[in-house]
C-alpha cells in the first residue's frame, strides 16, 4: 500500500498514434486541469512515442503544467511492455495522485498493465470524475443493472486510476498558459516486443454521429435488421446520423462505433430519437447533453420515459413509418 | 502435448438484465433467479483454442472463478470440445475488482500447468472493463494484446496477432505464451453438438478453494480490490417529460409541434 500523502497531482496519458497525439489527451487534462486548480496542484501530461519537443508543448495550452516527453524512434510503435515499465518507472519517480488514461484501443490495453504493475485500482469508462471531501478522486460509472450511478474510491492506494472514453469529457479551450516540457530519460529502448511485423493506419471514414444535429438512435426493441431500417430513413429525413445501444449492436443491426453510452460515444446534438431503448444509464450517459430528448417505447414504465422530453408510448415500428411520413410531408412545406 | 487455456466467465444473462436492480441501501447486486450463461466474447476465445487442437492437437483446458451454481454453464464450454475446466469457487473471492480476479485467474492458469497459450474474451459484457486481459498477463509475466481480431499460425509455434487499434491495423508476430483478447471478428464460435453435450457429461470439471490455490488472502475478492464502490446516487435529469400516448397519428402529431415549439425543427 502507498503512503497517500505522498503523492500529489493530476496527470493524464496523451497517446499518440503515428505521431499524431489523440483528442481524448486533450479532453483529459481539460479535467486534470479542473480538478489541480481546486486542490492548487499540478496537472501534467504524459506522452510516450517518437515525438520533438515541439510537437508536444501544445498540451501546456490545454492545461498541462508539465509535458513528461519519453521519445525514442523504438517508442513509436506501441508495445504494451515496453511502455509499461517507462510509466511504472515515472509514476514511482514523481508520484502522481492520479492517473487518467483515454479508454481507446491504447489507452484501455495499457492503464490495466500499469495499474497491475503499480498495484493500484483502476476504474472504467468513467463518465465523471471529482473531488470528495477527504481530497480523494470520486469515480462515477453506472452502477451495474443500470439504474443508479455508483461512485468508485480508491481510498488506500495510489495512483487513483481511470479511463475515459473519447468525447465523454468536454474538450477545453486552448489557452496562452506558462509551462514547460520535461524530456524524461529512457535510457536504452529495446525494440517491441512481441515483434511488430506490420502496422496499417486505417482510412478512417469519420462517424456522422460525432458532430450530427440529430441523432436517431435504435435499441433492442426494433427486433430485426428489416425495422432498423426506418431509423436510417427517419435519420435521412431529418439530415441525422443513426446510433445504437449495444444489444442491437450485439444482435449485427449497426456497427460497433455507433454505440452510444458508457462504454460509446458521448453525442450531443440538438434532437435526439431513441427508439425500442429501454434507458438504463449507461446509455443514458452518452445522450444526457442533448439539447431536446425524445423517447420511443412501448413500455410505460420503461425508465427511458423519465429522462425526455417527449416520450411516445408505443410501438416503433407503427409509430416510426407515421412519423417519416408526417415529417416528410411537413417539412417540405 | 502443447496447451491453450481459455479464460470463461458465466454471467447473468444479458436478456434478463431488466430483472436485475441494485439495493439502493447495501448497493449489492440482486440476482436471484436470474440465468447465467458464458460471456458471448469467451466464445470466441474457445474457438480460437479449439482450432489448435483440431489441428495441432492442443489440450483445451477452461479456467474460471465463478460460483459453484455456474457448473453447467461451464459444461457448455466442455460440450464445445474443451477437454476439462478448472474453476475457483470461494466465498472468500466475492466482491473482486479485476485485480484481485486477475490475480486468481493467474493461478488458476498455473495450476493447468503450462500454458502455450492463453486466450480470452477482449472483454465481459456485465463487467465490460477491458482489464482482465492486461492484468492477467502482467501477474503470468507474459506479454498480452487486446482487441484481437484475427490469430493465425502456421505450424502451431509461430503465432501473427492481429490488433484493432481503431485508426490502424498492428500484427505482431510472436512463438511462445502470450495472453489474448479476442473480440467477435476474431472468429466464428462452434456450435455446440448432441455428442459434445453427451461427451461433456464425463470430462472431468474441478473446483478449487482460494486455500487449494494457495492464494495470499490478501490479495483475493473485497481484500485484495483497492477500488470500492462508495456510494450509489441518481443524478438530477430535468426535462420536460410529456408522455404522448394514444393512436400514432395523433401523437406523431403532438410531437411535431412540441418539437416546433422547442425550436428544434
Ligand atoms: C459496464 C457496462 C457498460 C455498458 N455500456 C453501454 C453503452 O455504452 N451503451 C449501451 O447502449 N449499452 C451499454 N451497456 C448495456 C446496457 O446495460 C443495456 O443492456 C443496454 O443499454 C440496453 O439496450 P436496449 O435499451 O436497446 O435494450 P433493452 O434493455 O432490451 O430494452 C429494449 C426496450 O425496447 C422496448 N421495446 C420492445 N419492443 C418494442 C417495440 N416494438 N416498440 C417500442 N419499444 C419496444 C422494451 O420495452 C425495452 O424497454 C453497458 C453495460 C455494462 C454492464
Ligand atoms: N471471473 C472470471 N473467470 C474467468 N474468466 C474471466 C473472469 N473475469 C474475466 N475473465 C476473462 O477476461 C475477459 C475480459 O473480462 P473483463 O476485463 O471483465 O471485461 C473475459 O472475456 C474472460 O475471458
Amino acid at each position: 500500500m502507498a503512503n497517500v500523502s505522498d503523492y500529489s497531482g493530476f496527470w493524464v496519458f496523451a497517446e499518440q498514434i503515428n505521431g499524431k497525439i489523440a483528442d481524448v489527451g486533450r479532453e483529459l487534462l481539460g479535467k486534470a486541469r479542473e480538478l489541480a486548480d481546486s486542490k492548487g496542484v499540478e496537472a501534467a501530461a504524459v506522452v510516450v512515442g517518437d515525438l520533438t519537443e515541439d510537437e508536444v508543448k501544445e498540451l501546456i495550452s490545454y492545461g498541462a503544467d508539465k509535458v513528461y516527453l519519453l521519445s525514442h524512434p523504438n517508442l513509436k510503435l506501441y508495445s504494451s511492455l515496453t511502455y509499461t515499465r517507462l510509466l511504472e518507472d515515472l509514476v514511482n519517480k514523481e508520484k502522481p495522485e492520479a492517473f487518467l488514461f483515454g479508454a481507446g484501443p491504447l489507452g484501455a490495453d495499457l492503464a490495466p498493465r500499469v495499474a497491475a504493475r503499480l498495484n493500484t485500482g483502476l476504474s472504467a469508462h468513467c463518465v465523471d470524475l471529482k473531488l470528495n471531501e477527504e481530497g480523494g478522486l470520486d469515480q462515477v460509472v453506472p452502477g451495474f443493472g443500470g439504474s443508479l450511478m455508483a461512485t468508485i474510491v480508491c481510498p488506500n492506494h495510489r495512483p487513483q486510476m481511470a479511463t475515459v472514453m473519447p468525447g465523454a469529457m468536454k474538450m477545453p479551450e486552448p489557452k496562452e498558459r506558462e509551462g514547460e516540457v520535461v524530456r524524461v530519460d529512457v535510457g536504452e529502448v529495446p525494440s517491441p516486443s512481441p515483434e511488430i511485423v506490420e502496422f496499417k493506419p486505417k482510412e478512417r471514414s469519420a462517424v456522422a454521429l460525432d458532430g450530427a444535429d440529430v441523432v436517431i438512435a435504435g435499441g433492442w426493441g426494433i427486433g430485426s435488421e428489416e425495422n432498423w431500417k426506418l431509423l436510417e430513413e427517419l435519420a435521412e429525413v431529418l439530415g441525422g446520423a443513426v446510433g445504437a445501444t449495444r444489444p442491437a449492436i450485439d444482435e449485427g443491426w449497426a456497427p460497433e462505433d455507433v454505440m452510444i453510452g458508457q462504454s460509446g460515444k458521448t453525442v450531443h446534438p440538438k434532437l435526439y430519437i431513441g427508439a425500442g431503448i429501454s434507458g438504463v444509464m449507461h446509455h443514458v450517459v452518452g445522450i444526457q447533453d442533448s439539447e431536446v430528448i425524445v423517447a420511443i417505447n412501448k413500455d410505460p414504465k420503461a425508465q427511458i420515459f423519465e429522462v425526455c422530453d417527449f416520450g411516445i408510448v408505443g410501438d416503433a415500428t407503427k409509430v416510426l413509418p407515421v412519423l417519416i411520413s408526417k415529417l416528410k410531408e411537413k417539412l417540405g412545406e | 502435448m502443447p496447451q491453450a487455456v481459455v479464460c470463461v466467465k458465466p454471467i447473468p444473462d444479458p436478456k434478463e438484465w431488466d430483472r436485475l436492480s441494485l439495493d439502493p441501501e447495501t448497493g449489492v447486486l440482486k440476482r436471484a433467479g436470474i440465468s447465467t450463461v458464458i460471456n458471448p466474447l469467451d466464445k470466441n476465445a474457445l474457438e480460437a483454442a479449439l482450432q489448435l487442437k483440431d489441428r495441432f492437437g492442443w489440450t483445451v483446458t477452461v479456467v474460471s472463478m465463478a460460483p459453484p451454481d455456474t457448473q453447467k454453464t461451464l459444461r457448455e464450454a466442455l460440450a464445445m470440445g474443451a477437454d476439462k475446466v478448472l474453476m475457483a469457487s470461494d466465498r472468500a473471492l466475492g466482491g473482486a475488482a479485476t485485480l484481485a480476479t486477475a490475480y486468481t485467474l493467474a493461478a488458476l492458469v498455473r495450476k493447468a500447468g503450462d500454458a502455450d497459450m492463453v486466450f480470452c474474451g477482449n472483454m465481459s459484457l456485465d463487467g465490460s472493463t477491458n482489464q482482465v486481459v492486461p492484468q492477467l498477463a502482467e501477474f503470468l509475466g507474459l506479454p498480452h494484446a487486446s482487441h484481437v481480431v484475427g490469430v493465425e499460425t502456421e505450424d502451431g509455434s509461430t503465432f501473427r496477432v492481429t490488433v484493432d487499434l481503431k485508426d490502424a491495423l498492428l500484427t505482431l508476430q510472436h512463438s511462445g505464451p502470450m495472453v489474448l483478447g479476442l473480440t467477435k471478428e476474431a472468429n466464428d464460435p462452434r456450435l455446440v453438438s448432441v455428442m459434445g453435450i453427451i461427451s461433456a457429461q464425463s470430462k472431468p470439471l474441478e473446483v478449487f478453494s482460494a486455500q487449494d490455490l494457495d492464494l495470499d488472502p490478501e490479495k483475493i475478492g473485497q481484500k485484495g480490490s483497492p477500488t470500492i464502490v462508495s456510494g450509489l446516487f441518481m443524478p438530477e435529469i430535468k426535462r420536460r417529460r410529456e408522455i404522448l400516448s394514444g393512436e400514432p397519428e395523433e401523437v406523431v402529431d403532438r410531437l411535431i409541434d412540441g418539437l416546433r415549439e422547442m425550436g428544434v425543427l
